[in-house]
C-alpha cells in the first residue's frame, strides 16, 4: 500500500537474524500476548492497558491483532498525549526561563502529533519558529501539565490580555525562548536531537577525537544570533510576561556586544558540512533545510535511531544521540535500511512505529533463554538478544498507577474535588521524583530511596488501593464471584495478565488468613504534611487539602480484614518490579 | 585570579593532564592524597562532614557580610562590631557578630553567572553548566568518597531545597531531599492504618512477586531495584530517623534556633551530622530582592542569624565544629546600585561567602571589595578555588576524578586550588 512497501518487519528481522548469527546470538522465545499488550501500551500511549482490553485481547483469535491494537493506540488522543510528553521532555527539559509557556508549546505538539506531520516538517517548524511565544494571562498553578490539561492557564487561541498586538502566538517558539539569552546552547541541543552529532564538545576546544572545530561549532551557532526576542509585556507586573520572536536579518546588536557571544555572532552562517547558510531571509531557514534535506546523512538516522530506542531500549547507537563513526553502530544496515525507507515513505513517524513494533526484536520476550548467556553481557545486549527491562519514565508509572487504581474515578466520586488539578499535582512530584537520565545506557538499575518510599507508603499508592466506596478494589469485591476470581481482577488492573496457578493459590490462602489488625483505627494520626516546596526547582507544590490522604483516612478506619488483605495484594502488585518495569 | 598566580596555575594543569592519563577510567585512589598537586594544604585531620546554608535568590552582601554603611550603595543599615576585631557585620545580625571569632568571611568571591539557574549549578557544583555532562554536587563527591554505602541513613541529605544531583556519581550519591524540617520525613513512615505487622505481610505478597519475576527475567535490575527498596526499608526502622523528628528536643534548645522552618533545619542538620550524614544542604529561600530589598533583606536576617549562630554554638559544644564544616552563601551578591523598586539586581562580580568549622580560620576575613561593593580589590576568590579549599577541608583531593559516561574525566572541581589563608594554623 505504501509507495516503499519494500520494507517490512520481516525484511528487518532477516537482516537482523543475520546479525544474531554472526554473533553467536540465539534470541529469547516471542513475548506472549499479555506481555505484548502492555509493552506496546506502553512505548507507544505511555501507560497500561485497562483490565477489559487484557482480557478481550486475549480472547481475540485473530492472527493480526498485534498490528490492530498498534493501530488503534496510533489513532487513539492518547497517541498525540504522550508524544507531546515525551517531546517536550527532551525539549524544554527542566528550563526554569520563566518566560516559557510549557502550555502553548505543548498545545503546539499535540497538534502536530494529532495530524501525524511528516518529522521533516515538525523539525523545519520548530528551527525556524517566529511569534509570540504565550497568551499572557495568569500561570497557571493547579492545571494540567498533559497536553489538553486544563487549559494550561496560556493556551494559544485563548483571548489573552493584548493578544491582538504585534505578531500572532505560536506555541512553538517556546523552545527558542528557552535559549534566548543563550542561543549557542540551542545551536548545540538542535544537533544533538536532530542530528545526534554532539557538536557542542567544541564550543569550548576542538573536538579530541571528532573532527569537529570550533570554528564548525562558531558558524553552526551563529545561525541563531540573528533572531530576537522581545518582551512585550516588560512594565508589567505579575502573570506571564509574553515574547515576541522576531528574525531580524542581522546579527543582534546585544551579542555582539556579549563578549562570550561575538565570536558566535561575528561567524559566517555554516552548517556542519560546510555549506554557506547566509543566503536567504534568515540562516535559521537555510539550516532547517540543510537539515532536514534528503541529503543530510544524520536527520533520518538521528530520530530513526533515537525510536528505535526508545522502543528497544537501546539505540543502534548508544546513548541515542551521539553518532559519529568512533561511536559503534549495531545492525548498521538495519539502521540505514530503516532511515532511508523513513526518508522515502515521508518522513511518517506512525508508519514507523508500525515498522518498529512488528519486528521480532520487538516482540521477544525479555525472560532469560535457560542456559543462555547472562543478560548483562554487554557485548551480546547490544543486539537485543532479548527485550530489555527499562524502568518506567514519570509520565508512564504516573499514568499506570492511575489507571491501575482508578483513584480519578474514586476522587471525583467524592464530590468536589478538582481532579485536574491532582493529577497535575501528582505529575510534578513524579517528575520530581522519578525522573532519570534515560539518554544513556544503563545495564544497573538506578532508583532513590524517595521514589521507593512514595510507592511503599505515599498516598497515591495508599489512597489508589484503599477499599473505599467507589473504588476499583470496591467494585472488584462487590462482584459476585470466587476469591480466585477477584484476585485475577486484580492482576488484570494491575499487571494486565491473570496470575499463574501458583500465584492465584498464595494469594487465595493469602486473603483468608487471619489478617493482623496491628493499627487500632481510633488511633490513626497521619504525620503533619508540610506546605511543600512552591516556586522551588521542580519541586512538587503539595499545598491545599489533600484528597487522597483523605481517601486513606477513611479507608484506615474500616476494619474488614478480608477486605485489608485484598488491599494488601493490590498494594503489592502497584510495588512489584513487574509494574514498575517496561518488559 | 588565583592568589597563587600563574606559574602555580600551570603547574596544576600538568598534573590534570598526567593524572586524567594515567588513572583513566578510575577515582583517584584516596592513597594518592599525600602526595598530589595539594598536598602541602591537605589537613593532618580532615573534617568528616559539611553542612551547607543556602540562600537561595542571591543574598545582598551589602547587607549581610559586607557592609558598607553611609556610602550611597549601603542602604539604610548599619553596621556593627563583633566578636572579632577584623569582621563587621550588618547590624541585623547581632547573634553572628556574638560567634565572629568562629567565623571566616570570603569578601573576594567573584564569578561570571549571573542567572540564577546556572549560578546554583556553579555553587552547587563548582562549575558552569555544560551541556555534555551533569556534574556532581559537592554533597555527592562527599557522599561517594566518605559514605557508606551500606549505611541506614543517606550521606547526602537536602532540607527545603533540592541542591543539586549526584551526576556522573549516580543517584546513589544524590540527595535525599527531605521537604519539611522537624518532622520525619514524608513517606519514610508507615501509611495511615498499616503497622509494623500488616507492612509486613504486604511485604510477604510483594517478595512472592518478587522473586516469581526475578526467576523469569533473569536480571539484575531487578536485584538492583530490591536493594533501593532495602535502603528504603532500612531508612523506615533506623533509629537515625528520628534524628529528623525535633520533637524531643527542649523548648529552649528549639527556640535558640528561632521558630522558622529554616531554624529547624539547620537544628535538623546538627542531629544529623551526629547521626553520621556527611552532607546536609539546608535552604533558605527569598533572597531574590528586585523589589523591597531592605525590608525583605530585614526579614530573612531575622531568621539566618538565631539559626547560624545557634548552629554554631550547638556544633561547638558538642566538640563537633572542628570535624564539621559549614558554609554559608547563595548564587551571587546583589548590585551595589539600588533600583527604583527600593531592590537590588543580581551581581556576580564581587560578594561574600560565610566559612566556619572544619579547619577554617575563625575571625578572619579574606579579600575586599572596593568603597561601593562593586569590585573586588584584593583577595579575589573563584568558585573553584572556594570548593577546592571546602574539598581539601573534607579530605577530598580536589584535582580526583570521576569518569563522565562520554568517556571525559570529571574532576572533583573545576582546577580549583584551596585558598591557603582560609584555613587554620595547626
Amino acid at each position: 500500500m505504501d509507495a516503499d512497501a519494500g520494507l517490512t518487519g520481516a525484511k528487518i528481522d532477516e537482516m537482523i537474524r543475520a546479525e544474531w548469527a554472526k554473533s553467536g546470538i540465539v534470541p529469547t522465545a516471542p513475548v506472549d500476548d499479555a506481555r505484548f499488550l502492555r509493552r506496546v501500551y506502553l512505548d507507544v500511549v505511555g501507560t497500561i492497558p485497562p483490565p477489559e482490553v487484557a482480557k478481550s485481547f486475549a480472547l481475540d483469535r485473530t492472527p493480526d491483532k498485534r498490528a490492530r491494537i498498534v493501530d488503534t493506540l496510533l489513532a487513539s488522543p492518547a497517541y498525540a498525549e504522550h508524544w507531546t510528553t515525551y517531546w517536550t521532555d527532551a525539549l524544554l527539559g527542566q528550563a526554569q526561563e520563566p518566560a516559557i509557556d510549557e502550555g502553548a508549546f505543548q498545545k503546539w505538539l499535540s497538534g502536530r502529533f494529532a495530524a501525524n506531520a511528516p518529522w521533516n516538517q515538525i523539525v523545519t517548524e520548530l528551527l525556524t519558529a517566529q511569534g509570540v511565544n504565550s497568551t499572557g494571562g495568569p500561570r497557571y498553578g493547579g492545571n494540567g501539565g498533559g497536553a489538553d490539561g486544563g487549559g494550561g492557564g496560556t493556551m494559544a487561541g485563548e483571548p489573552g490580555a493584548g493578544a491582538s498586538e504585534g505578531a500572532p502566538v505560536n506555541g512553538a517558539v517556546n523552545w527558542f525562548v528557552k535559549y534566548k539569552d543563550t542561543p549557542q546552547d540551542l545551536a548545540g541541543s538542535a544537533s544533538r536531537i536532530f542530528l545526534g552529532v554532539q557538536i557542542q564538545c567544541a564550543q569550548c576546544h576542538d573536538h579530541k577525537t571528532e573532527k569537529w572545530k570550533q570554528e564548525d561549532f562558531r558558524g553552526f551557532a551563529s545561525c541563531f544570533m540573528r533572531t530576537r526576542t522581545e518582551g512585550l509585556d516588560k512594565d508589567k507586573m505579575g502573570g506571564r510576561k509574553r515574547i515576541d520572536v522576531v528574525d531580524i536579518g542581522r546579527p543582534l546588536p546585544r551579542f555582539l556586544k556579549n563578549p562570550e557571544l561575538a565570536v558566535f555572532t561575528q561567524a559566517a552562517p555554516r552548517a556542519l558540512d560546510g555549506s554557506d547558510l547566509s543566503k536567504g531571509p534568515d540562516p535559521r531557514q537555510a539550516l532547517a533545510a540543510w537539515m532536514t534535506s534528503p541529503q543530510n546523512p544524520w536527520f533520518s538516522k538521528a530520530i530513526v535511531n533515537r525510536m528505535w530506542g526508545h522502543f528497544l531500549g537501546r539505540g543502534f547507537v548508544d546513548p541515542i544521540d551521539d553518532i559519529r563513526p568512533s561511536n559503534e553502530t549495531s545492525a548498521p544496515e538495519v539502521l540505514a535500511n530503516l532511515s532511508s525507507n523513513f526518508q522515502a515513505g515521508g518522513y511518517d513517524l506512525k508508519r514507523l512505529i508500525r515498522l518498529i513494533t512488528a519486528t521480532q526484536a520487538y516482540q521477544l520476550s525479555s525472560a532469560a533463554r535457560a542456559g543462555g548467556p547472562k543478560v548483562t553481557d554487554a557485548q551480546q545486549d547490544k543486539l537485543w538478544p532479548r527485550f530489555r527491562l527499562e524502568p518506567l519514565g514519570p509520565e508512564e508509572l504516573l499514568n499506570a498507577l492511575m489507571d491501575a487504581t482508578g483513584v480519578e474515578a474514586t476522587l471525583r466520586a467524592t464530590g468536589k474535588v478538582d481532579v485536574q488539578r491532582i493529577r497535575y499535582m501528582l505529575f510534578t512530584a513524579y517528575s520530581y521524583l522519578f525522573d532519570v537520565d534515560e539518554e544513556f545506557d544503563q545495564t544497573d538499575f538506578e532508583g532513590t530511596i524517595s521514589q521507593a518510599l512514595a510507592l511503599l507508603n505515599g498516598r497515591l499508592v495508599g489512597g489508589g488501593t484503599s477499599d473505599v466506596p467507589g473504588s476499583a478494589l470496591d467494585s472488584i469485591l462487590a462482584r459476585p464471584g470466587s476469591d480466585q476470581d477477584k484476585i485475577e481482577a486484580l492482576y488484570l488492573r494491575a499487571v494486565s495478565r491473570p496470575p499463574t496457578a501458583l500465584e492465584s493459590e498464595y494469594f487465595v490462602r493469602y486473603v483468608n488468613e487471619p489478617h493482623p489488625a496491628d493499627v487500632d483505627p481510633a488511633a490513626i494520626v497521619r504525620p503533619v504534611r508540610g506546605p511543600g516546596m512552591a516556586g522551588k526547582k521542580g519541586a512538587p507544590n503539595l499545598a491545599g487539602p489533600d484528597p487522597l490522604g483523605r481517601l486513606e483516612m477513611r479507608d484506615a478506619r474500616t476494619t474488614n480484614p478480608k477486605h485489608r488483605a485484598f488491599e494488601d495484594v493490590f498494594w503489592a502488585l502497584l510495588n512489584s518490579s513487574e509494574f514498575a518495569f517496561n518488559h | 585570579m588565583s592568589p597563587h598566580g600563574d606559574e602555580a596555575a600551570l603547574d596544576r594543569r600538568r598534573f590534570l593532564a598526567a593524572s586524567a592519563a594515567s588513572f583513566f577510567g578510575l577515582l583517584v585512589s584516596q592513597a594518592l592524597r599525600t602526595r598530589d598537586a595539594h598536598a602541602d594544604t591537605a589537613p593532618a585531620a580532615p573534617a568528616t562532614a559539611c553542612i551547607v546554608l543556602w540562600l537561595n535568590g542571591g543574598p545582598s552582601h551589602l547587607d549581610t557580610f559586607d557592609p558598607k554603611p553611609g556610602t550611597p550603595s549601603g542602604g539604610p543599615f548599619k553596621a556593627i562590631k563583633t566578636r572579632a576585631p577584623s569582621i563587621q557585620l550588618s547590624q541585623h545580625l547581632p547573634r553572628l557578630a556574638e560567634t565572629a571569632d568562629k567565623i571566616a568571611l570570603v569578601r573576594g568571591m567573584s564569578s561570571r553567572e549571573g542567572s540564577h539557574q546556572r549560578a546554583r549549578y556553579l555553587l552547587h557544583t563548582g562549575y558552569a553548566p555544560n551541556p555534555t555532562v551533569v556534574h556532581p554536587a559537592l554533597g555527592a563527591w562527599v557522599s561517594s568518597k566518605l559514605g557508606d554505602p551500606n549505611g541506614d541513613i543517606p550521606a547526602f541529605v537536602s532540607i527545603g531545597g533540592p541542591s543539586a544531583a549526584g551526576g556522573i556519581l549516580g543517584v546513589q550519591n544524590g540527595p535525599f531531599v527531605v521537604l519539611q524540617p522537624g518532622v520525619v520525613p514524608e513517606n519514610a513512615s508507615h501509611a495511615p492504618g498499616v503497622g509494623d505487622a500488616r507492612f509486613a505481610r504486604r511485604k510477604a505478597g510483594l517478595e512472592m512477586l518478587e522473586s516469581r519475576f526475578a526467576s523469569e527475567t533473569g536480571d539484575t535490575k531487578v536485584e538492583g531495584r530490591e536493594q533501593v527498596y532495602a535502603k528504603a526499608e532500612r531508612l523506615m526502622a533506623s533509629p537515625h530517623i528520628q534524628a529528623f523528628d525535633l520533637s524531643d528536643e527542649p523548648a529552649a534548645a528549639r527556640a535558640a534556633y528561632g521558630d522558622s522552618d529554616f531554624g529547624r533545619g539547620c537544628m535538623t542538620a546538627r542531629r544529623l551530622v551526629e547521626s553520621g550524614v556527611k552532607f546536609v544542604e539546608v535552604q533558605l529561600d527569598g533572597w531574590d530582592t528586585h523589589k523591597d530589598n531592605f525590608n525583605r533583606t530585614t526579614a530573612l536576617m531575622g531568621q539566618l542569624d538565631p539559626a547560624v549562630s545557634a548552629l554554631i554554638h550547638d556544633l561547638d559544644q558538642r566538640k563537633l565544629l572542628g570535624k564539621t564544616l559549614l558554609v554559608c552563601l547563595g548564587e551571587f551578591g546583589r548590585t551595589p546600585k539600588i533600583n527604583g523598586n527600593e531592590g537590588r539586581d543580581h551581581f556576580p562580580d564581587a560578594w561574600s561567602a560565610l566559612l566556619a568549622g572544619g579547619g577554617m580560620r575563625g575571625g578572619y576575613v579574606h579579600g575586599q571589595t572596593n568603597e561601593d561593593g562593586s569590585k573586588v580589590v584584593s583577595g579575589s576568590v573563584t568558585v573553584p578555588n572556594l570548593f577546592a579549599t571546602a574539598a581539601t577541608q573534607l579530605g577530598l583531593n580536589p584535582d580526583a576524578s570521576a569518569m563522565s559516561p562520554i568517556g571525559r574525566p570529571i574532576g572533583v572541581t573545576d582546577n580549583g586550588a584551596p585558598v591557603k589563608e582560609l584555613v587554620a594554623k595547626a
